[in-house]
C-alpha cells in the first residue's frame, strides 16, 4: 500500500543539506561551501518503494530557536504539524557542535533518522563513531553519507524506509540535563500541559517547558503560556542561583555538557591530523598582511577569465548568427512577405542573436563564481573585506551577497537573508543593483571595443564596475548613517575547510545558469524584441515632407558630379529620408519625445529608447542598438555596403567614446531590471521601497552621467572619434 | 554606534585588572595561543549565539589569524573555524594555557 510522507532536512549551516536533498530528490538546487546558501525552505519529492516522501530542505541553524530570519523560518517549518519524520544531516567531522542541534530536535519527538554526512571528512580527521551507543542515545538510526560523492545514499534509503515502518512505536531519546534541571522541566511540564490548546497540541510539553527556560522570546510571546510567567521566573531563579549562570545560556551550557558526555564514550580519536591543508592555506589567505592584496588578485583574475576565456567562443557564436542570417537572406527573397523577414533578420537575429552572443561570457563568470563559492573562499573573503567593509558601515556578511550581485542581482538579494542585522540587510539590498550583473556585461563588451582602443579597454571595464562598487559603499555609508541608523548586530560566521569542488557540481551551476540565459534570450528579451521592432517599423511613413525620390533623381541626372560624389550625394538624401521614417514610428516619437531630457547627457533617441528597453532586461540595450543599426541600412537596401558592416563600427560612427562611456555609465547605475524590482519589493515588503529605489538610482544615474558628460565636454576627452 | 560600544570596552579593562592571574579576554588573545572559557561578561551581546556556536565555559578555543584592518577574530572552536568580531571578543573571559 503506497503512503505518502513528509519529511524534513534540518542541520547546521554548510552540513550538506541541499546536497543529501539533491541526491534524494535528483533536484539541482544550488550548493557551496559557505554558510547561508539556503535562505528559503524548498520541497521536493522521491519515490521510495511505493511510498511517495516529500521532501522539505529548510536553510541551517544552528539551534531551534528564532533569533533571526533563518532560524525563524526553520522553526516555524519544524514546529508545523504533520511531520512525519525529520532527517537531521550533521557535519560529522565536527560531530560534537553538530549534535547540539541534534539534542534540540530530538525533544519533538517527532521520528528522527540523523545522517552523518561528510564521514570521509571525518575518517581523515581520525574520529571514530560508536554508531549502536550514539544510536540508542538519540533512540534512532544513524547514516554515514558522503554527499558530494553519493556515498552512502543506497543506504540511507533503506533505514529511511525501515525508519517510515516504526514511526508509531519510535524510541524516544532520554535526554538528561541533570538532575535539577530535569526536576525544573517536570515541574513546568505540570502547568504546560492544562494550558496547551489545540494549534501546539503536536509538541511535547516538555519542548515548551525547555524553552521556556531558555526564555526563547519565540515560545515566550504564544498566547498559550502568558500567565505562566511568574512560575517560569520562579525555576529560573531557582536553578540560575544555583548553578551561577544567566539565562539564556543555560540550557546551552547543560546541551553542551550533555554532547560531551555522549561524546566522550561514543567518538573517539585515533589521530590527530586536523584540517591540515586547509590550516596552512587559511595561514596564507586569511593573513592580517597578504589576505587582503590576495583578494584584489583572485578578483582580478576572475574577470579577466571570465573576458579572456570567452573570447574565442563569442567569435564563434558570431560567426554562426551571421551564417545563420547569410542563410536566410539567400533563400528568402526580399520581395517575398519583406516585413517578415525583416523582421527576423533585424528583430529575431539582430535583437536575440546580439544577446546570445554573450553567453560564453556569462558562463565563465558564473564558473568562476561557482568556484569561489564552492572551494570555501567566499567566507574568507567575508572575512579579510570585513575590515574594509565597516568603514563604509557595512560589515563581512554584507560581502558575500554583493559578490554575487555579479552574477545576477536576483539570487544576490536573497542572499542578503543570511545577514542578521536587519539594517546591514536592509542596506545591502538597496546598494545591491549597483554590483554590475552579468545581464549588464554584454552592454560593456559591446560598447568598449567599440570607442576604445585594446590598451585601454581592460581598464575602462575594470573602470566601470569599480564605479559600481564604489557607488555601493558610498551610498551604503550614506544610508547607515541617516536612515538605517543604528547599532549593528553580533557577528558570526563559520569558515568552513576548503573543499575540493566538485567537477559536477560546478558545471552543473554554470549549465544552469546558460540555460537560464538562453531561456530569458528566447523568452523574455525575444518578446520585447519583436516589440521593439515593431515600435521601430510602425506606423510606416506613405507620405515623405520632401521628394526624396526628385531629389535623388536630380543629383543622378547632374552630370557635373563624378560617380563618387553622386554616389555620396544619393546616401546623403537616403539618410534624411530614412531618418524622417525612423522618427514617425512609435519608438521614434518615445525617443523623440523623451530625447529633450537624455540629451544633457549625451543620449540620441536611439539610446533613449534602448534606456528603456533596458527595463525589461538589461540585455535589451544590446537587442535594440542592433535592431535600430540594422534597420537604419533600410530593408531591401541590398547593394548598400554598410549592410554587413558590423554593429560596432556603425556606433563608432554614430557617438563619440564619451558618449559611449555615459551610456555604460547610465546603464550601470541606472533602475535594474523589472525582476530585481521585483525581488526588491519582496525581500524588503514594501513597494514604497521599490518605488524610491527606483527614483534614487534613476536620479543618480543621471546626475552623474550628467557631469561625466559635460566634464567630458569641457575638458575634451573622448569627444574625438576614435580613442 | 561606537557611543555605545566604547564603554563596554573600558568596563571590559577594568574588569580585566580584577581577573584572576592567567585570565585575559579573549581579544588579548595572541594567534596560535589557546585558553578554556571561563565566562561572559554581563555586556555581552548575543550571548545565545555565541553559546549555540559552542562559546560556553569549559570549551577550548584557539585564536587562528586577526583579519586586516584588526575588526574580525579568527577562533576554532570544537573542530570549526569561526569569525566573531573583536568587541565581542572582548566580553568573553578566559585562562590561557601553555603553548605546550
Amino acid at each position: 500500500m503506497s503512503r505518502k510522507y513528509r519529511i524534513v532536512l534540518a542541520g547546521n549551516p554548510n552540513c550538506g543539506k541541499t546536497t543529501i536533498f539533491n541526491c534524494l530528490t535528483g533536484a539541482r538546487q544550488h550548493v557551496g561551501n559557505y554558510p547561508g546558501v539556503t535562505v528559503e525552505s524548498k520541497t521536493g519529492e522521491f519515490m521510495l518503494g511505493e511510498d511517495e516522501i516529500e521532501l522539505i530542505d529548510i536553510p541551517g541553524v544552528y539551534s531551534l530557536s528564532s533569533s533571526s530570519p533563518e532560524e525563524g523560518v526553520a522553526f516555524e517549518e519544524l514546529t508545523k504539524p504533520g511531520i512525519d519524520l525529520i532527517m537531521n544531516v550533521i557535519d560529522s567531522s565536527i560531530p560534537q557542535r553538530s549534535l547540539y542541534l541534534s539534542t534540540q530536535l530530538a525533544e519533538l519527538h517527532i521520528p528522527m533518522l540523523i545522517v552523518f554526512n561528510m564521514s570521509d571528512e571525518a575518517k581523515r580527521k581520525g574520529l571514530k563513531f560508536n554508531i549502536p551507543k550514539l544510536q540508542s542515545y538519540f533512540g534512532c538510526s544513524i547514516v554515514q553519507t558522503v554527499g558530494s560523492r553519493g556515498d552512502g545514499i543506497d543506504k540511507l534509503k533503506t533505514a529511511l524506509a525501515e525508519s517510515l515502518l516504526h514511526l508509531e512505536d519510535h524510541d524516544v531519546p532520554k535526554l538528561t540535563y541533570g538532575a535539577d534541571v530535569d526536576d525544573a522541566i517536570h515541574e513546568l511540564v505540570q502547568w504546560i500541559e492544562p494550558a496547551m490548546t489545540d494549534r501546539v497540541h503536536h509538541i511535547p510539553a516538555r519542548f515548551f517547558a525547555i524553552k521556556l527556560l531558555e526564555k526563547d522570546t519565540c515560545v515566550m510571546r504564544l498566547p498559550e503560556f502568558q500567565n505562566l510567567d511568574a512560575i517560569i521566573d520562579a525555576q529560573i531563579t531557582h536553578l540560575y542561583a544555583r548553578h551561577a549562570i544567566t539565562a539564556e545560556t543555560f540550557m546551552a551550557d547543560c546541551r553542551y555538557a550533555m554532547i560531551s558526555g555522549a561524546c566522550r564514550d561514543a567518538i573517539s580519536f585515533t589521530q590527530e591530523r586536523r584540517r591540515e591543508i586547509s590550516d596552512k592555506i587559511d595561514a596564507v589567505v586569511t593573513n592580517q598582511w597578504v589576505g587582503l592584496p590576495l583578494f584584489f588578485v583572485i578578483m582580478y583574475l576572475m574577470f579577466w577569465f571570465t573576458f579572456t576565456c570567452a573570447a574565442p567562443m563569442t567569435a564563434g557564436i558570431e560567426w554562426m548568427f551571421a551564417w545563420i542570417q547569410g542563410l536566410i537572406e539567400r533563400f528568402w527573397s526580399p520581395d517575398a512577405q519583406p516585413v517578415l523577414r525583416s523582421l527576423l533578420i533585424d528583430g529575431v537575429i539582430h535583437g536575440v542573436g546580439g544577446v546570445v552572443v554573450f553567453l560564453p561570457n556569462i558562463l565563465f563568470l558564473f564558473l568562476a563564481i561557482a568556484f569561489l563559492e564552492d572551494t570555501g573562499y567566499m567566507a574568507r573573503a567575508a572575512f579579510v573585506m570585513d575590515g574594509i567593509m565597516r568603514k563604509f558601515d557595512l560589515q563581512g556578511k554584507s560581502f558575500v551577497p554583493l559578490v554575487l550581485g555579479f552574477g545576477c542581482n536576483v539570487p544576490a538579494i536573497m542572499a542578503t537573508r543570511s545577514i542578521e542585522s536587519e539594517r546591514d540587510r536592509r542596506t545591502t539590498i538597496l546598494v545591491l543593483p549597483l554590483m554590475s550583473c552579468g545581464a549588464r556585461l554584454p552592454i560593456y563588451v559591446l560598447l568598449v571595443p567599440a570607442f576604445f582602443a585594446v590598451k585601454y579597454q581592460a581598464f575602462i571595464m575594470f573602470l566601470i564596475y569599480a564605479i559600481g562598487v564604489a557607488f555601493a559603499m558610498v551610498a551604503a555609508r550614506i544610508l547607515k548613517s541617516t536612515l538605517f541608523k543604528g547599532d549593528g548586530e553580533v557577528y558570526l560566521m563559520e569558515l568552513p575547510p576548503y573543499r575540493v569542488p566538485t567537477a559536477k557540481s560546478i558545471l552543473l551551476h554554470m549549465w544552469d545558469r546558460g540555460v537560464m540565459y538562453l531561456k530569458k534570450a528566447g523568452t523574455i528579451i525575444l518578446g520585447v524584441s519583436v516589440l521593439l521592432f515593431i515600435a521601430n517599423n510602425f506606423p510606416e511613413k506613405k507620405t515623405f515632407d520632401a521628394d526624396y525620390g526628385t531629389q535623388m533623381l536630380a543629383v543622378a541626372a547632374d552630370t557635373s558630379l563624378t560617380a563618387a560624389e553622386q554616389a555620396a550625394a544619393v546616401r546623403h538624401i537616403e539618410n534624411m529620408r530614412r531618418a524622417e521614417a525612423a522618427e514617425y514610428t512609435i519608438s521614434g516619437r518615445v525617443g523623440k519625445f523623451l530625447e529633450p531630457a537624455f540629451r544633457p547627457i549625451g543620449f540620441d533617441w536611439r539610446v533613449t529608447t534602448a534606456a528603456i528597453g533596458a527595463l525589461a532586461a538589461k540585455e535589451v540595450f544590446v537587442s535594440q542598438l542592433g535592431i535600430l543599426y540594422a534597420e537604419g541600412e533600410g530593408a531591401g537596401d541590398d547593394e548598400n555596403e554598410d549592410q554587413q558592416e558590423p554593429l560596432r563600427q556603425q556606433l563608432r560612427r554614430a557617438y563619440t567614446p564619451l558618449q559611449g562611456f555615459c551610456m555604460m555609465l547610465f546603464c550601470l547605475l541606472s533602475i535594474p531590471c523589472l525582476a530585481t524590482l521585483a525581488i526588491i519589493r519582496k525581500e524588503l515588503n514594501s513597494w514604497k521601497w521599490m518605488f524610491l529605489e527606483a527614483a534614487g538610482l534613476f536620479a543618480l544615474a543621471y546626475v552623474t552621467t550628467f557631469i561625466v558628460y559635460h566634464a567630458g565636454l569641457l575638458l575634451k576627452i573622448g569627444t574625438n572619434h576614435l580613442l | 554606534m561606537n557611543d555605545d560600544k566604547a564603554p563596554a570596552g573600558k568596563a571590559g579593562e577594568s574588569a580585566c585588572n580584577v581577573m584572576n592571574p592567567g585570565e585575559c579576554t579573549l581579544a588579548e588573545l595572541p594567534v596560535g595561543e589557546t585558553g578554556i572559557v571561563i565566562s561572559m561578561k554581563p555586556s555581552l551581546r548575543g550571548r545565545k549565539k555565541f553559546a549555540d556556536v559552542g562559546i560556553v565555559p569549559g570549551t577550548r578555543l584557539e585564536m587562528e589569524a586577526h583579519a586586516p584592518f584588526g575588526g574580525l577574530l579568527r577562533i576554532k572552536v570544537m573542530e570549526s573555524s569561526l569569525s566573531i568580531h573583536r568587541d565581542d571578543a572582548a566580553n568573553i573571559i578566559i585562562r590561557r594555557q601553555d603553548p605546550s
